[in-house]
């Protein structure tokens, strides 16, 4: 008699009972610090950021954090972002119409025609707005790429303007800069808040210096990086 | 009622993201990836994060999803 000898691994799923071990430990984890969050309050550094907020007179503490407090982080963000762009536009670049062969019905031609300002103004609400309430730059720079996004699919025709994009991106990556180097020349730290930003004016449109001016560009640089990724990835020739 | 929407959506959440990896198809997988954005948002939205459950579903549930299904029709032709 031969017995067959089957090696420990083989017999046991590892890759299962180690995904289903781990996915336990972070439940567990998660429930441990709800648990402690129940009886006593936790100090973060969220607490001692909510505390510098009330000196811009933002509305929304977030865009504080993500606009000034960590501006640079923010301006990296868009580099890596851009880069991103970049590669899609290297690798997928054609200038064949759209790949998609079936002819867009005429449901979508018509709703995308009620969709598309409706979404795009939207948009940019939600980057205007995004020192008063929950949104910004990046959120509306995509909600702006989501409705491109709609004209692309349901138009054959329709081609996002090369030269506008590219006008558009070169104009907000360099304010950014710009506004970041006015702040360092005039306050001695890049991103300075060099323009009034009273407490008073909390709430309104025109309050907290740069950072809606911030936000505004980032939305724009967002928009337009995600609109050519999204058209690269639609328009691409098959025998590439 | 919070606490039993968030341990329902948890438990969900998981449920879908064990069927998400152990989808056959990938467009499957991506559809069920879109579900689990989905109760991300009313996760975040719970825990009082507005902006992260905005950003969730503007990106997770829409563009991302979109990104991954063109990503693999383009990878099934060349099959």
């Amino acid at each position: 008699m031969n017995v067959k000898k089957i090696s420990l691994k083989r017999e046991l799923p590892t890759t299962t009972l180690s995904g289903f071990a781990l996915s336990g430990l972070l439940v567990l984890t998660i429930l441990n610090i709800l648990l402690q969050n129940m009886s006593t309050k936790i100090q973060t550094a969220g607490d001692a950021l909510l505390k510098l907020n009330a000196s811009e007179g933002v509305a929304n503490a977030v865009t504080t954090v993500v606009v000034f407090f960590r501006g640079f982080d923010t301006l990296g963000e868009i580099a890596v972002l851009f880069i991103a762009s970049l590669g899609i536009g290297l690798m997928l670049h054609s200038n064949t119409k759209c790949n998609i062969k079936v002819e867009s019905n005429f449901m979508l031609q018509t709703a995308s025609r009620i969709l598309f300002p409706v979404i795009l103004l939207f948009g940019v609400y939600v980057m205007i707005y995004g020192h008063l309430s929950p949104g910004g730059g990046f959120q509306g720079g995509v909600i702006i790429a989501s409705a491109v996004l709609l004209l692309l699919i349901s138009n054959k025709e329709f081609e996002v303007p090369h030269s506008v994009i590219v006008a558009l991106e070169t104009f907000a990556g360099v304010s950014y800069v710009l506004i970041g180097l006015i702040g360092l020349f005039v306050l001695d730290t890049f991103l300075g808040n060099f323009l009034p930003h009273d407490i008073s004016q909390m709430g309104l449109l025109l309050s907290g210096g740069i950072i809606p001016i911030i936000y505004i560009i980032v939305g724009i640089k967002v928009g337009s990086e995600m609109s050519m990724i999204v058209q690269n990835l639609i328009k691409r020739d098959h025998d590439v | 009622m919070t606490g039993l929407i968030v341990l329902v959506t948890f438990i969900g959440l998981i449920i879908v993201s064990f069927a998400t990896i152990i989808q056959k198809k990938l467009a499957d997988s991506i559809i069920l990836f879109m579900g689990m954005g989905l109760g991300s948002v009313v996760l975040f939205f719970i825990f009082k994060a507005p902006d992260v459950a905005l950003t969730e579903a503007v990106i997770s549930a829409g563009i991302s999803s979109l990104i991954f299904l063109m990503a693999l029709k383009h990878l099934g032709e060349q099959k």
